[in-house]
């Protein structure tokens, strides 16, 4: 690492920006401490007597005591974990590598080749977002019917493969900001416009791919509403169902289902720290090299 | 930028893919775990909304319904509620609906209207459904009759009724022997209780009457009038119950009331404690669930060898003067066939034997295994059922109001949860002061009545 | 005639691109888009077959419907705050993590959290942090002799607590920031340096200008965003208290599946999708005037 950055702080000027950033990160921590707080408390702390005014969430109140420890493997065994755990794990799987590749291959399209139409098919795209799923439901539903899907996958994984306007719109943003010399010098070259889609545009625009890979992983990973709906089958139900499961309508245990809940979370938040890194592996590595 | 990793750290990430992708592979190698018990019976799907340990109780009862006969095996499914009336509705138009589905949200009256739902009583014999009109009680019937046909059988009615804390009492001097007979006096020892910190802050609320759908029957009134199948918003009772609403909360300041419940809203919210066993209530009216509830708590703190000194009783809303007793609002988890269910006579089958239509001292255990009040009297008689509510004094309250014909489930019209919004919507404006009890009321007839205009030039129906 | 066969090549390729995304349009998305065109004009109850009213839906929501003008307010007024709000916490923070500094990834992972972490643990921190007696916010407050009002609670200050929560998910553009600016190249930096231009100079002259394409794209998506927002206020406060967070989507949901009155819901969507069209219509004329492509 070089000692001069681009940002070229000195030191004092570093401390005071990590007490910033410690400061401004705290109510983003919060609830992450107070799920894995409540996840290790007896039902008793939970329930606990707190006095003259409303304070659930005093600094006495967060530490746990005593330490439960075996709310974790009583919330594994509430629900089939394992078995969620692969659904949502083949879920994720297909509707990454679909929505990822598919929109990177349509965001070329919209974004370096000048056909007829482009604009005005962008512009329906992007339309597309706009009218709420709760009228197009129906209709979609029926299709999917028709079609044999219901009770099956397919719903869920299928239309990924079909691209996600979502993506295919940050994607073009991305390679409209790649410079036009670069495919130029390749067409001249005699690639072909997939070759320089391939190994000029896509090694390129990794961050931009890590991004959408990470947002799509996200959606499926915490999308309790489309399994549910398609699928009836409790076997193919994911982790978003089974942590709905912990949540009652009367009388919630709440360390059970914060401990639910940090099974649920904390693998994308560690998923998430190392993936982060290959955001920093932009154009802007190659460029310092260079 | 780019630092070179040392060897080290990569043998220690081609380590760490090896254990992830042999423990996905593991997890892709495991049996898919059974669904079916009897895989040679009739399957009966059934669709319901409750989650964790209450949805063990829904299991083990449908497991007791498998082991009693030879022909169905009801298969339950759990669907949580935020999104249960969404997938039943759109399975429902696919011509793919379940066999049987548990509710709780009104929705007999617009599903009904919509042939949604199965007329139930044509299942039953002439007998049964003479023995059902006969000996279901008064709010059974009225949450699952409409226009004259059974839809629904509750399986548990919620209703309302005083918590109150016996300690509080007595440090204020009241006896809990002499529990108030009149509203206006209940208010006298509710004022009593208020406690204020230094700041005037109120930090316990004796007694805080809640809403306006439990209160207008109450002040004998309601919003709807069962004999003559009209609806009455805009009454003389219901606006002297919203007056009394807006009064008790005008006498100890809007703000102050809204700052007060909401200060309780994380823990509510949050920790999964009801704010009066955490003394912030004096006396509290509250569903009978939490007798249920507090049961469950005292047996779990004892066991995590925690100190449990709680003490409660319970006692029915008095009536204010000019008003009625036991009454009140109620609303129940019932059960519904659907409309084109391929299996309707085994979804049948199963809510006679948990209901008690069939055998209803079989039945009253289930009953006790969730809390639930009985569909009836027999149920509510046999051994079984009495054995919980002699452990549990507290929840005799509830069950005296049972057979009581004032207990007012939200209104029978094809429109109800418009209804029910509006009834909700009156009431928020008119306990936060910015609408008179008599203009939130006056809104509330004048929104209906356009309401009804629209569905008569919709030609849908109006009642 | 060479040129002609030129541009037909350039017209199927650019086609052959497209046309995963063209053939899920085609398959999945056209019939539903069309399907709920008709049902505006109609009276539906999801189950009975639809019957044509003419333009009866569109006539009662524009005349008859006071909650429908409400929610479209209560949805303005928060798109106007949020947007632009969210814009600037996103670019700010991007910037701030894009520092070099020791451990800037735990703070880009803490950053991302609430993104992340399930609605149930996020909405009860979130109501205790503005808790009207034990909040971190009113408890703040109050050191400065500020009694906080009731947030969620209160009529007036309820969308204002929801607008402030929108930012606490920021994380999420701060994400797509970070990439944004990790593409800058790194050359025109030490150019600038070797002119002698500061740190703020920098930002104005190279980092925002180069980063425009992406607040292109998260302006558009906010705007689409914040006119569909749903979630905050179905899950926090269904609407309440007096209507004061009743966005459109959600009056739109309960009269869709609540109400089953799919026609009227309908008419809603329709109306809301030509509001968006003339927002993002308007933002994508004015593109060309901010937006920077390429060097």
């Amino acid at each position: 690492m070089s000692t001069k950055s681009p940002s070229g702080l000195g030191k004092y000027q570093r401390l005071g920006v990590h007490a910033a950033l410690i400061m401004l990160c705290l109510p983003f921590i919060m609830p992450l401490i107070w799920m894995v707080s409540t996840s290790l408390k007896a039902p008793s702390q939970i329930a606990m007597k707190s006095g003259e005014s409303a304070v659930a969430f005093s600094a006495k109140n967060l530490l746990p005591n005593p330490v439960k420890w075996d709310n974790y493997p009583k919330a594994l065994e509430t629900v089939p974990f394992a078995v969620y755990l692969r659904n949502t794990l083949f879920l994720c799987f297909f509707s990454v590598i679909g929505a990822v590749i598919s929109s990177a291959v349509v965001a070329y399209g919209f974004a370096r080749i000048r056909f007829k139409g482009r604009d005005s098919l962008f512009y329906l795209m992007l339309a597309t977002m706009c009218l709420p799923g709760a009228v197009t439901m129906i209709p979609a539903f029926a299709l999917f019917r028709w079609l044999g899907w219901y009770g099956t996958f397919l719903p869920l994984i299928v239309p990924a493969f079909c691209g996600n306007a979502f993506y295919i719109f940050l994607l073009k943003q991305f390679f409209a900001t790649i410079p036009e010399e670069l495919s130029e010098a390749a067409r001249i070259d005699g690639a072909s416009e997939w070759r320089i889609f391939r190994q000029v545009m896509l090694p390129l625009a990794k961050p931009a791919l890590a991004t959408c890979a990470l947002f799509q992983f996200l959606g499926t990973w915490n999308d309790f509403f489309g399994p549910l709906i398609y699928i009836n089958d409790p076997t193919k139900y994911t982790l978003a169902y089974g942590l709905q499961q912990f949540l009652a309508s009367h009388g919630t245990e709440w360390a059970k289902l914060m401990a639910g809940a940090c099974i649920f979370t904390i693998p994308i938040i560690i998923l998430f720290f190392f993936a982060q890194k290959t955001f920093i592996q932009g154009i802007a590595t190659t460029g310092s090299k260079g | 930028m780019e630092t070179k990793s040392s060897p080290w750290k990569k043998i220690a990430a081609i380590i760490a893919a090896i254990l992830l992708i042999t423990g996905i592979a593991l997890i892709f190698m495991l049996p898919a775990p059974q669904t079916r018990h009897y895989p040679k019976r009739i399957e009966v799907r059934f669709w319901h909304m409750w989650t964790g340990e209450w949805a063990s109780v829904v299991d083990n009862i449908a497991q007791e319904y498998n082991r009693n006969q030879t022909k169905y095996e009801v298969v339950p499914l759990s669907v949580p509620s935020s999104a249960a009336d969404t997938k039943f509705l759109l399975a429902v138009s696919g011509g793919n609906p379940p066999d049987l589905m548990a509710q709780w949200n009104p929705v007999i009256p617009s599903w009904a209207d919509k042939k949604l739902l199965t007329p139930l009583d044509e299942m039953m014999t002439p007998a049964e459904w003479k023995e059902f009109q006969n000996t279901a009680y008064p709010v059974a019937k009225k949450i699952g009759i409409y226009k004259g046909k059974l839809y629904g059988v509750t399986t548990g009615t919620n209703v309302w009724a005083l918590y109150y804390n016996p300690k509080h009492l007595r440090e204020a001097g009241l006896d809990p022997n002499k529990f108030p007979k009149t509203l206006e006096e209940l208010m006298k020892w509710g004022d009593k209780l208020n406690r204020y910190d230094k700041r005037g802050n109120l930090v316990r609320m004796g007694f805080l009457p809640g809403w306006l759908a439990e209160y207008a029957p109450i002040f004998d009134g309601g919003f709807y009038d069962f004999k003559s199948n009209k609806l009455t918003l805009n009454s003389p009772q219901n606006l002297r119950a919203l007056t009394f609403l807006v009064d008790a909360r005008k006498k100890i300041g809007y703000n102050n009331v809204v700052r007060f419940e909401s200060g309780l809203l994380s823990s509510s919210n949050g920790s999964g404690d009801w704010p009066f066993i955490k003394d912030f209530y004096s006396i509290a009216l509250d569903g009978q669930w939490r007798v249920e509830e507090i049961r469950k708590l005292a047996e779990d703190t004892k066991k995590n060898g925690g100190p449990w000194d709680f003490e409660y009783g319970t006692a029915p809303v008095p009536p204010p003067t000019g008003g009625k007793s036991a009454a009140g609002f109620a609303d129940g988890n019932f059960l519904v066939i659907p409309r084109g269910a391929k299996q309707a006579r085994g979804a049948w089958e199963f809510i006679k034997f948990w209901s008690g239509i069939e055998k209803p001292e079989r039945a009253a255990k289930f009953y006790t295994w969730g809390g639930w009040m009985p569909i009836n009297a027999k149920v509510a008689n046999a051994p079984a059922y009495q054995k919980y509510v002699r452990e549990n004094p507290q929840f005799k309250t509830f069950l005296d109001l049972m057979p009581s014909e004032n207990l007012e489930p939200s209104p029978p019209v094809s429109y109800q949860i418009f209804l029910v919004d509006r009834i909700g919507r009156t009431d928020d404006f008119a306990t936060r002061g910015s609408l008179t009890p008599e203009q939130a009321l006056k809104t509330l007839e004048h929104d209906i009545a356009a309401e009804q205009a629209r569905r008569k030039e919709y030609r849908y129906d109006v009642n | 005639m060479k040129k002609r066969s030129a541009k037909t090549i350039r017209n199927l390729t650019g086609y052959a691109f497209i046309a995963p995304w063209l053939i899920g349009f085609l398959v999945f998305t056209a019939g539903p888009f069309i399907a709920s065109i008709f049902l505006s004009f109609t009276r539906y109850d999801i189950i009975s077959t639809p019957v044509w009213v003419g333009a009866a839906n569109y006539k009662e929501l524009l005349t008859g419907d006071p909650i429908f003008w409400k929610s479209l307010l209560v949805t303005f007024k928060y798109a106007a705050v949020a947007i632009p709000s969210g814009i600037i916490a996103g670019v700010a923070l991007a910037l701030l993590l894009n520092m070099e500094l020791k451990g800037i990834s735990v703070y880009r992972t803490i950053f991302f959290i609430p993104s992340i972490v399930p609605v149930v643990a996020t909405s009860v921190v979130f109501v205790w942090i503005l808790n009207p007696n034990s909040g971190l916010v009113n408890s703040i407050l109050l050191r400065f002799g500020i009694m906080g009002p009731n947030w969620l609670q209160d009529k007036n200050w309820a969308l204002w607590s929801l607008i402030f929560m929108s930012l606490w998910g920021v994380g999420g553009s701060m994400i797509i920031y970070l990439a944004g600016l990790k593409d800058i190249p790194i050359q025109l930096y030490e150019a600038a340096m070797i002119d002698g231009a500061n740190a703020w100079q920098r930002a104005r002259h190279i980092t925002i200008p180069m980063l425009t394409p992406i607040i292109f794209f998260n302006l558009v998506m906010g705007t689409i965003g914040a006119f569909g927002t749903f979630t905050q206020a179905f899950v926090m406060t269904q609407g309440g208290p007096e209507d004061s967070t009743m966005f459109y989507s959600l009056y739109l949901f309960n009269r869709a599946w609540r109400y089953l009155d799919m026609g009227y819901a309908s008419a809603m969507a329709w109306i809301l999708f030509v509001i968006i069209m003339i927002f993002t219509g308007i933002i994508m004329k004015s593109h060309r005037k901010w937006v920077h492509y390429g060097n």
